[in-house]
């Protein structure tokens, strides 16, 4: 296995464990009596799951179900946005145990907070403006909504990441065409010396022929003449001519020696 | 009828043959059957000395009923029971006299097959002598048209120089292999024998005589659109550039790797000795026009 392959599959199986490793920490999160902390952790698990769908309504075949998703993603991110002022003032409340540098934090995660779900793609507008290499968007819309600095950042750092991957794959690609050249070479000349090989094979199968033709006619031959002699020989009709004549033979034979006697 | 003793076999076809006052006429036909019995019962015996001699005299006497394949058959058992008794100079000639054989029945692939059997033989004992009888084998074939047969004498004899060291002889028989190819127009394995060469040459660190081979090789239209082709100018260019990695890299290519065994064993072996002193050769030879220009 290449190198590229063992990347790839370490990036898929720790996404997939990632997912219950966080899960855990939510939950243990979740039991304290931290109301910010409960409600900042359901807000994450809720923008993931929009991002995620927003992804795969991206790159969603059937216009219908699109159109379907993308819908679904704009009504979660307007309720998203509807509850943020709530988690603002939930970050502002002292709660015990906590120090000064973690309530600040928890205020700038806060403010974060509307910027990344506004960054979610909801499949209308702002996709491929930006002259960034970003070509993975297959609707191509030139209404802007004036929020075109965001956008213009947002797709050349998905620009990078999906020239990256293309590079990996192309070089994956090579890789393996690389492997099916060399086993086609190998083919050829096996190939190759198979019909040297038959070559030389066909004129002594020509001449094996003909002498197996021949040894056959001789047989065929040998057998109706062996079919005449045997006739000859034991013929009935000759059988019966040898008894009768034996017979008078001995008739005769008997006279002899009655009228000797 | 065979269950009697061997020698008194021997004893009574020696009286049907010898010519005395009595007997005017060899009688070859019962002696012969005789000679053929006593032979195969010395060789369950395992009498090899007896049981050779028997099957010479039985060979002898089938050549005297004009029956020479017979007489070729009998020839042969007699040279594989010389083997036997480790009798090389016996080996070579009872061989060659059962291929000669051979030849007057107008059969060439068993004549050939025979020298190849008595060089087989011999590849131990005596290897000039086997390699005589592999380049007959090779002529024997060939003047009969057959030479798609001879390819395995000729890689068999091949090895053979190459067990000996005798590159420049291997080199020489691979061209003569080319061009049994060429006539029976078997273009892979020409291109093939032209590529051994030249591997053998370079193995051999004759760069002069392998460039030469190479350039001779091209002339040759089948050679020069083939694989092997590109994989000669590789090889080539590698040595002239004097870059050990890039002849490794070469030798372990897939074209190079379909070859005859004992090639692929010499190219992985490759480069023999110095190839830096091939690169300065050739840097020498620009340096002069370099000098002429700065002149003017």
């Amino acid at each position: 296995m290449s190198v590229i392959d063992i990347l790839f599959r370490l990036d898929d199986i720790s996404k997939k464990y990632e997912k219950y490793d966080v899960e855990k920490q939510r939950s243990v999160n979740g039991s304290s009596d931290d109301a910010f902390a409960r409600l900042y952790s359901s807000f994450e698990s809720q923008i993931e799951a929009t991002l995620m769908k927003s992804e795969v309504a991206a790159v969603e075949t059937n216009r219908a179900t699109m159109v379907a998703m993308n819908a679904e993603v704009r009504r979660t991110k307007a309720r998203l946005m509807d509850e943020v002022p709530k988690l603002q003032k939930l970050a502002q409340k002292k709660v015990k145990g906590l120090t000064k540098e973690e309530l600040e934090a928890r205020v700038d995660l806060v403010l974060t907070l509307p910027e990344r779900i506004q960054a979610i793609s909801d499949g209308s507008s702002k996709q491929t403006q930006g002259w960034g290499a970003s070509s993975s968007h297959k609707k191509i819309t030139f209404d802007s909504d004036g929020k075109f600095d965001d956008d213009f950042f947002q797709h050349s750092e998905e620009a990078t990441q999906f020239k990256q991957e293309f590079e990996m794959r192309k070089m994956k690609q090579d890789e393996g065409l690389d492997v099916i050249s060399d086993g086609l070479d190998i083919l050829k000349n096996l190939a190759k010396d198979m019909n040297e090989e038959l070559d030389r094979q066909v004129p002594l199968m020509d001449e094996m022929d003909t002498k197996v033709d021949k040894a056959s006619s001789d047989l065929r031959r040998n057998n109706v003449r062996l079919k005449e002699t045997l006739h000859n020989v034991r013929s009935s009709q000759n059988f019966c001519i040898d008894i009768t004549l034996m017979c008078i033979f001995l008739g005769i034979v008997t006279y002899l020696y009655k009228i000797l006697s | 009828m065979a269950n009697s003793d061997p020698d008194k076999l021997i004893a009574k076809a020696d009286k049907l043959t010898k010519l005395s006052l009595t007997r005017w006429n060899a009688d070859w036909r019962n002696a012969t059957g005789l000679y053929e019995q006593a032979a195969i019962a010395y060789r369950l015996a395992k009498k090899y000395e007896k049981a050779k001699e028997a099957f010479e005299m039985a060979s002898k006497g089938q050549e005297m009923l004009s029956s020479p394949w017979d007489a070729a058959k009998h020839m042969e058992s007699a040279a594989a029971l010389a083997k036997e008794v480790g009798n090389w100079n016996q080996v070579s000639d009872l061989y060659r006299r059962s291929s000669e054989l051979y030849i007057e029945c107008g059969r060439s692939q068993p004549a050939s097959d025979a020298l190849a059997k008595g060089a087989r033989a011999l590849e131990d004992a005596s290897p000039d002598e086997a390699i005589r009888l592999y380049n007959d084998a090779c002529t024997a074939l060939e003047d009969d048209g057959k030479e798609q047969m001879a390819f395995d004498l000729y890689r068999s004899a091949t090895s053979l120089y190459i067990k000996l060291e005798k590159y420049t002889d291997a080199a020489t028989l691979l061209l003569r292999w080319a061009l049994a190819a060429d006539k029976c127009s078997a273009a892979h394995s020409q291109c093939k024998a032209y590529l051994s060469a030249i591997i053998v040459y370079l193995y051999a660190h004759d760069f002069q005589q392998a460039e030469k081979c190479h350039n001779d090789c091209c002339q040759v239209d089948a050679f020069a659109n083939s694989d092997q082709n590109r994989a000669a100018t590789r090889l080539l260019s590698a040595y002239t550039d004097g870059d050990v990695e890039e002849i490794k890299r070469a030798a372990q290519s897939s074209t190079i790797s379909n070859l005859d065994h004992v090639i692929i064993k010499l190219a992985r072996k490759l480069p023999t000795g110095d190839v830096t002193a091939l690169k300065r050769d050739t840097s020498d030879l620009q340096e002069d026009p370099l000098d002429e220009d700065d002149l003017t």
